[in-house]
């Protein structure tokens, strides 16, 4: 039951999550950049709940959003599955208490899935490699990004915390006894 | 308890750089009216106050000897300029229904030789890579895979996929699309791709040495693929960038279709 809730919290962050990506997102933006805040959202599932809801959690919703507004299918799966279990190996080696690690994580994950997903857009498509126009780019979403786990943090850390517990907490027992 | 109220100040800094950021990244210069105008609104009451305090000194002040007629008429006013306020919000309404109604008529009159579909766009891509639209229409209207899209001022992408109710089309600024096109004064066919650089920028490549581009040509579809017809406005040319090899030389196309403000378009079926 307490894990059904924790799915059911995902599952309407995700769907917030999508309605604010495509409509607030799409006109609040820097210099016409949106933020990625799928990647946040799969980053923190990996570091707090686990790589294995994370990674799950990620690829599921990369298909649906490949499904809805993608070019092709599959591979925003496979980055966004790649970053909730990056979450995990972030979890083991840093501390996701400091907004500063927090922030580093943030900005890492976008870059390492805008880049994956650039260069499996330029080997799929055969898309002409603008190297100077991609890094402005990716640039001002990492710090839009940074800017929006500035603002959350406390929050996404108290739900972090609380997922958690739900998901690890028989986990955290076996340690103790 | 410190620690706390400093986070919290932190974060509200956060929002407030977030949001001056964001205005003024998007800020044209032609808009820094509006902030302008913000700006002298908010300085207002201190100017009026000082102007007061000054007429007071100088004894210039206007004396006011029926408040209460005053108040009377200030509430008779405030009524009718909330009545006011509700018809232009229904006249604003009207207006942008007109609109949208006018938008179609010029759209089927001007492609009145194509059998097409009016369709509305309800989605937009979510990443800062692909230019990719959701429209209203799907497979119950008569959409199928490559159906070319176009809007009032001229070409903007194919259907990629459809649902029964939805259809999502790559516009011709995705970086993926290539578009095979001619330059109106000229028969020479070249090739439109979209670029990261811009939303509102085609590049033209493919150019043969002997065509003779100049700024401003007119850039029309080709024909050439089987998904565009043949003579649908892209764009007009932006600038002729030349290289050392003549074969690479390329040139800037500015799309007919305002992108950014594209919310009414036609699928041609037939």
């Amino acid at each position: 039951m307490k894990k059904f809730k924790g799915i059911l919290i995902i599952v309407i962050l995700f769907l917030i999550i999508y309605f604010l990506q495509i409509n607030f997102f799409s006109w609040f933006t820097i210099r016409g950049i949106k933020p990625n805040i799928f990647i946040i959202l799969v980053l923190f599932l990996g570091l707090f709940v686990g790589k294995k809801v994370g990674g799950i959690c990620g690829l599921i919703f990369g298909i649906i959003l490949d499904i809805l507004i993608g070019k092709s299918i599959g591979f925003t799966g496979i980055f966004l599955g790649a970053i909730g279990l990056l979450g995990e190996y972030f979890d083991k080696n840093f501390s996701k208490d400091s907004r500063v690690t927090i922030i580093l994580m943030t900005a890492g994950a976008t870059a390492i899935f805008e880049i994956g997903m650039y260069i499996v857009n330029i080997l799929k498509f055969h898309i002409e490699l603008e190297i100077v126009a991609f890094l402005i780019i990716l640039l001002l979403e990492i710090i839009y990004n940074i800017f929006l786990v500035i603002i959350f943090y406390p929050g996404m850390k108290k739900l972090g915390y609380y997922l958690e517990n739900i998901f690890k907490s028989k986990k955290i027992l076996t340690r103790y006894f | 308890m410190k620690r706390r109220k400093t986070g919290l100040i932190g974060i509200v800094i956060t929002v407030i750089v977030l949001v001056i950021i964001v205005i003024v990244s998007n800020l044209e210069t032609n808009q820094m009216q509006i902030a302008q105008t913000v700006v002298s609104k908010l300085f207002m009451p201190f100017q009026n106050g000082y102007v007061y305090i000054k007429n007071k000194i100088t004894g210039d002040e206007q004396q006011l000897s029926d408040i209460e007629t005053l108040k009377n008429e200030n509430l008779g006013l405030r009524e009718e300029n909330s009545k006011l306020k509700e018809q232009l919000r229904e006249l604003e309404i009207l207006k942008s229904e007109n609109n949208t109604l006018k938008e179609y008529v010029n759209l089927k009159n001007k492609y009145a030789d194509y059998t097409t579909v009016p369709a509305n766009v309800i989605e937009r891509s979510y990443s800062n890579y692909d230019k990719i639209i959701i429209i209203n229409v799907g497979k119950n209207d008569g959409i199928a895979e490559n159906m070319p899209v176009i809007s009032e001022s001229g070409l903007v992408g194919k259907v990629l996929s459809v649902t029964d109710a939805t259809a999502k089309v790559q516009t011709i600024i995705d970086t993926a699309s290539t578009v095979s096109a001619s330059i109106s004064t000229a028969d020479q066919s070249i090739l439109l791709k979209g670029t990261l650089a811009s939303t509102q920028n085609l590049k033209a490549t493919s150019i043969p040495v002997e065509a003779s581009i100049l700024q401003g040509d007119d850039v029309v579809t080709s024909g050439f693929g089987g998904i565009f017809p043949k003579g649908i406005l892209i764009g007009t040319i932006k600038d002729v960038v030349n290289t050392q090899n003549e074969l690479d030389r390329y040139a800037n196309v500015n799309p007919a279709t305002d992108f950014s403000k594209l919310e009414t378009v036609l699928v041609i079926t037939q």
